[in-house]
């Protein structure tokens, strides 16, 4: 049909060229490996919650500059997949916002899963911040509760206006969401009929609240912003508004700890690692993050 | 022993013989473990009952329930949707393509065509949650765009590429004679095409449209950015509720249940059930193409 065929297939030629594509790749390659290939690295593994990731990036880095030889990786996931591959061996440090459930205990039994309070936080009921200016700053747990399991289905029933409510769920083993179902339901696996939408992280779920003019959804009060507002809720007879302040004071009501949890008690860099987030430097880092500092717990 | 590879005993001296079946005798392996760990470790899933598993909706990890309806049943409403929207497109491009544009313009257009179909699903995944959501949102007045109408789409405008260029492959594919001989005899082009040329090369057609809607079904992170993720079957077919398909649920869920009971063993029933679905499509498809290729 053309030459090539004719004359049969450059076997040299070809070879030639995927030799040299090879070694391009890996010259590359290499280049970027060289560069941390420093003798001996350890590598410390953290996955979980994406609302103790920031305190964990933070720390890592700093800890990294004290310790070179020390490479600590830090991921997102949620605090069901923290604890799961803490559990399975797959990261050293599992990052959680929320106790461990009994069955994860129970699936995970022969490790010792055992937990560090690195921080705390308020989870916030958060809102489109167009709902919010209208007017409806703060709900009662009823209301939170009608609007979830889709009993109350516009805006207007809580006094903002007369639109649909997107309600926003979230993946079932998040930390975030047990906390938030336990305070509204009393159940941390409550279901919500009421939901329109599954998000997970709280970068998703923030991302969503604040592009619809009409969501609630649940938060890290750390993740809100002007986009984003938290409602203030009930305690006793007064509303509280999920401050920095009221949440450092223990006034709001959705309080959470903040974990790192360990198969085991931590020993070597893993202790370093972790006395080091929950010591004074890990005090500003803590702060920085958005969260209350719990000290030496 | 080695007779049934080669009826030519001359081949068994030649080490590259013996390197090739190597190889295809360990992807054959590597399909026959895959496909074996998939039934075997969603056995404790079958145990419980086969069609309770396929058709009960209610989902709850924390209390050990399980059941696959509303992602089979997303699975099945998005392709469909996909389908729908891709086809008319797909195959008027097809035919245009390979009937009625000079051969120049014609590479310039499966070229295009070809470079839509190799893009990441990921990248339409962006786009779809960026643009395409908000638009459907806006043009039907939801209180969000995360459908599976949106999903539907999404999904459609990816597959169209596919479909199109091999649709198109199979039309040309038809010798010309066909058509010379339609021509001959007074048809027009489009009567030559419709008469002549198009009962040819259906199978091929349909082959593609298979193809196709296999890549639909397994799509991942498109459809997870767009669907919504809710474990529901919608009252009334209403396709402008959130839903969730097999594959964005394994998506959401696969990390945290890795290896863990009863929770892993039905996510990976799930992946069985999409596996034997998409081995049905991309086999009836393979077959239908081959047959034409003959």
């Amino acid at each position: 049909m053309n030459k090539k065929q004719v004359n049969g297939f450059n076997w040299i030629k070809m070879m030639n060229r995927v030799l040299f594509l090879a070694f391009f790749c890996l010259g590359f390659w290499s280049v970027g490996i060289g560069f941390s290939s420093a003798d001996e690295i350890k590598t410390v593994r953290v996955v979980g919650s994406t609302t103790v990731a920031p305190i964990a990036a933070r720390a890592a880095e700093a800890f990294s500059k004290k310790h070179p030889g020390i490479r600590i990786v830090v991921n997102g996931g949620g605090s069901g997949v923290g604890i799961n591959a803490v559990g399975r061996g797959l990261a050293e440090i599992g990052m959680a916002s929320r106790q461990v459930t009994d069955k994860e205990k129970k699936n995970f039994a022969s490790v010792h899963l055992t937990d560090h309070i690195v921080g705390r936080d308020g989870v916030a009921c958060a809102i489109s911040s167009e709902i919010f200016n209208a007017g409806v700053t703060q709900l009662t747990r009823e209301q939170i509760a009608d609007i979830y399991s889709g009993k109350i289905k516009s805006w207007k029933a809580v006094g903002g206006p007369d639109r649909p409510i997107l309600v926003i769920d979230k993946e079932k083993h998040r930390g975030t969401r047990h906390v938030f179902m336990e305070y509204v339901f009393n159940d941390v696996n409550a279901r919500a009929k009421g939901a329109k939408l599954i998000t997970g992280s709280n970068n998703e779920e923030r991302s969503k609240i604040a592009q619809s003019d009409s969501a609630v959804g649940m938060l890290s009060a750390a993740w809100l912003n002007a986009d984003v507002e938290g409602v203030a809720l009930k305690k006793g007879d007064t509303f509280i508004a999920p401050t920095v302040e009221n949440i450092q004071s223990g006034m709001y009501p959705v309080i959470r700890d903040l974990l790192f949890i360990t198969a085991g008690e931590p020993k070597g860099i893993l202790k370093d690692f972790i006395d080091f987030v929950r010591g004074e430097e890990g005090r500003s880092i803590v702060t920085e993050s958005g969260y209350v500092f719990v000290p030496g717990s | 022993m080695f007779s049934f590879l080669v009826p030519d005993r001359r081949c068994h001296a030649d080490p590259m013989f013996w390197i090739t079946v190597f190889f295809a005798g360990l992807v054959l392996l590597v399909a026959i473990i895959f496909f074996s760990y998939l039934i075997f470790e969603s056995m404790p899933i079958w145990e419980q009952g086969v069609w309770a598993f396929l058709t009960s909706v209610e989902w709850e990890p924390a209390e050990d329930i399980y059941g696959a309806g509303a992602m089979i049943y997303g699975s099945f409403i998005v392709t469909t949707l996909a389908l729908l929207f891709a086809l008319p497109f797909a195959l008027c491009g097809a035919v245009t393509a390979s009937e009625f544009l000079s051969p120049r313009t014609r590479l310039v257009f499966k070229g295009a065509m070809e470079i839509m179909a190799g893009a990441p699903g990921v990248v339409y995944g962006l786009l779809g949650a960026a643009l395409l959501s908000l638009w459907i949102k806006d043009f039907f007045g939801l209180i969000d765009g995360a459908t599976l109408f949106t999903a539907g789409i999404l999904l459609g405008i990816m597959i169209l590429p596919t479909i199109m260029t091999l649709a198109e492959d199979a039309i040309h594919s038809v010798p010309g004679e066909y058509r010379d001989t339609a021509l001959s005899l007074g048809l027009t082009p489009l009567q030559a095409f419709l008469k002549a040329v198009a009962p040819r090369a259906l199978p091929g057609v349909i082959g593609a449209v298979l193809l196709g809607l296999g890549r639909a079904l397994g799509e991942t992170i498109a459809v997870m950015l767009v669907i919504g993720g809710l474990d529901i079957v919608p009252s009334g077919f209403d396709l402008f509720s959130p839903g969730q398909n097999i594959p964005s649920k394994l998506g959401r869920e696969a990390a945290e249940a890795i290896g863990s009971g009863l929770h892993w063993n039905a996510l990976l029933a799930l992946g069985a059930v999409l596996f034997f679905g998409t081995m049905l499509l991309t086999g009836a498809g393979s077959w239908l193409l081959r047959r034409n290729k003959v």
